[in-house]
């Protein structure tokens, strides 16, 4: 079962190198570096990265971001075809210092709700201890400048997401719907779903530790608990 | 004129006597002052001419609180070195010994007062201005007349400062190309200045002090400059570091057609042909439009950190 889990943005920017001589998003880094952190901290048998991607497939456990997809001058000796979104979870897994067992699952990009829970349920029964590092960012439509320009349903779109990670409201995430989530770029939607699968039937205790959308995208860091014994919510055995 | 006609080309002595000149080197630091430069810095040194009468904004900076002020200006704007110069290329009026050392010594003084990190340059062909610059507190003497004077290289090893080796041809000090022809002028290029080079460490000049600069325009019509600056690559190859000096210069203007003030867009694209070959020192007169040029350059290389990168990566 999910003994503790962490939610992170998961854009390119969120590899130092990759933003040239000014850091740019340093607040948000911190904050993932945090959140991870309190994963490593808790002594898992093992922590499970899930990201979005392409198709739904599990990675090799000792791959690691291909910077040189992003940036060809960095070069690097990541692992080719890596989903980004995979790439960065295991860089925060390395930056926080972790060596033990991880996995790596990606989430196809167009799984439906069920399939996304059905996986997250299959990946919390895969350990008694196991931590999860979920990948996903929200809507990419947020203003003008956004890559993909102004999109009026976006915000509250967002408002909603992020109302229903602050509440730990798990059904409110399942029930995110998938077509307006596309249009509105907002690749998160299938990893959210993976969590909510992941942490049962339970209302984890959640905090967002940045939340912010400094390039039209919506990122949220939060960490999720869960709840202690006499609560009866948690766990999905 | 100089009328001294100390050396000349033909002061050198024999080739062979002082080895190959094709003879290379690794690309190591360059040294000047108490600074250390990596071969993947690009470094601009910018123009502050002593003079009335220079081709470039004649007049600009010989008021020297107008002077000050520039070396204000290229400080902040990002130059790496300064070079003072009080005698135009051109031919013109006199110049005598004492005027030179009158236009040039105090204000690298000053200079050297208001910043004493600066890396200083002195633009001259005379040992005596080099020598008094030098005690004056510069850094590096710019021989742009290729080693005319021969007890400049001497004078740059006994003070220890650098000493740039450059081509003429053979002209004399401030006369213009005439009916100047080559059998192969890089090759020209190549044996004049790493002859100069040898010889100014057979002086006693540190080696990672001297840069080789073919010198556009200087005993070359504009084929042969844009010849050079086709073959730069000859010369980084030697592993000598190379400077430019091409702003605003005769040849970039005939080839566009363009004036003396509309020159800037050629300057930068050979100066970006030149940063692009391996040469690392850029003589410029503007100083944070070359730096712009040289930084993208160098990101192109991969030499350089791009500023802020979040396009596509958001």
């Amino acid at each position: 079962m999910i003994i503790r889990a962490a939610l992170c943005p998961c854009p390119p920017i969120l590899a130092r190198e990759v933003t040239g001589r000014d850091p740019v998003v340093s607040g948000m880094r911190e904050a993932c570096a945090e959140v991870t952190a309190r994963l490593v901290e808790v002594g898992p048998d093992v922590i499970i990265v899930v990201g979005p991607a392409a198709e739904t497939a599990g990675w090799d456990s000792a791959s690691r971001l291909d910077l040189s997809a992003i940036a060809p001058a960095l070069g690097g000796s990541g692992t080719p075809g890596l989903p980004l979104s995979l790439g960065l979870g295991v860089l925060l897994l390395d930056q926080a210092g972790y060596s033990g067992p991880r996995v790596l699952q990606a989430v196809g990009e167009h799984e439906p709700a069920p399939r996304c829970t059905e996986l997250g349920d299959k990946l919390s029964a895969s350990a008694a201890r196991a931590a999860l590092l979920v990948m996903g960012d929200g809507s990419a439509r947020r203003s003008p400048a956004a890559p993909g320009h102004l999109d009026e349903r976006a915000a509250p779109f967002d408002a909603q997401v992020e109302r229903a990670i602050r509440d730990g409201d798990l059904a409110a995430l399942i029930a995110v719907d998938a077509a307006l989530a596309r249009d509105l770029m907002a690749t998160g939607r299938p990893a959210w779903q993976v969590l909510a699968g992941a942490m049962g039937t339970g209302q984890p205790i959640t905090e967002v530790l940045y939340a912010d959308d400094p390039f039209g995208v919506a990122y949220l860091v939060a960490g999720f608990e869960v709840a202690p014994n006499g609560a009866g919510q948690a766990g999905a055995s | 004129m100089d009328d001294r006609a100390i050396g000349g080309p033909g002061s050198l002595g024999p080739l062979d006597s002082l080895g190959p000149p094709g003879a290379k080197r690794e690309p190591g630091l360059l040294r000047f002052g108490r600074h250390e430069f990596p071969p993947g810095r690009l470094l601009v040194m910018a123009i502050v001419n002593r003079t009335p009468d220079s081709f470039y904004r004649p007049g600009l900076t010989w008021d020297e609180t107008a002077a000050m002020e520039r070396v204000h200006t290229v400080v902040a704007e990002g130059a790496d070195i300064v070079d003072i110069g009080g005698v135009p290329a051109k031919p013109g009026a006199e110049v005598t010994l004492d005027e030179e050392i009158g236009r040039t010594v105090p204000f690298v003084e000053a200079v050297r007062e208001a910043y004493p990190n600066l890396v200083i340059s002195v633009d001259t062909w005379r040992n005596e201005v080099g020598r008094a610059a030098c005690i004056a507190g510069a850094d590096l003497l710019n021989d742009t007349w290729s080693g005319w004077d021969p007890k400049l290289a001497e004078v740059a090893a006994e003070c220890g400062v650098g000493l740039v080796c450059s081509h003429t041809g053979g002209q004399h000090p401030r006369t213009r190309v005439f009916r100047r022809v080559y059998a192969d002028v890089m090759a020209d290029v190549l044996n004049r200045t790493l002859t100069l080079a040898q010889r100014a460490v057979q002086a006693g000049v540190d080696p990672s002090r001297i840069l080789i600069d073919p010198a556009h325009d200087f005993g070359k019509n504009t084929w042969h400059s844009l010849e050079i600056s086709r073959r730069l690559a000859d010369m980084t190859a030697t592993g000598w570091p190379v400077l430019v000096s091409v702003s605003n210069k005769d040849f970039v203007g005939e080839t566009l057609g363009a004036g003396v003030e509309d020159r800037l867009a050629g300057t930068l694209a050979v100066t970006s042909v030149a940063a692009w070959l391996g040469a690392r020192v850029f003589r410029a007169h503007h100083v944070v439009q070359t730096r712009q040029a040289l930084d993208m350059v160098a990101a192109v290389k991969g030499d350089f950190q791009p500023a802020r990168v979040l396009k596509g990566l958001v």
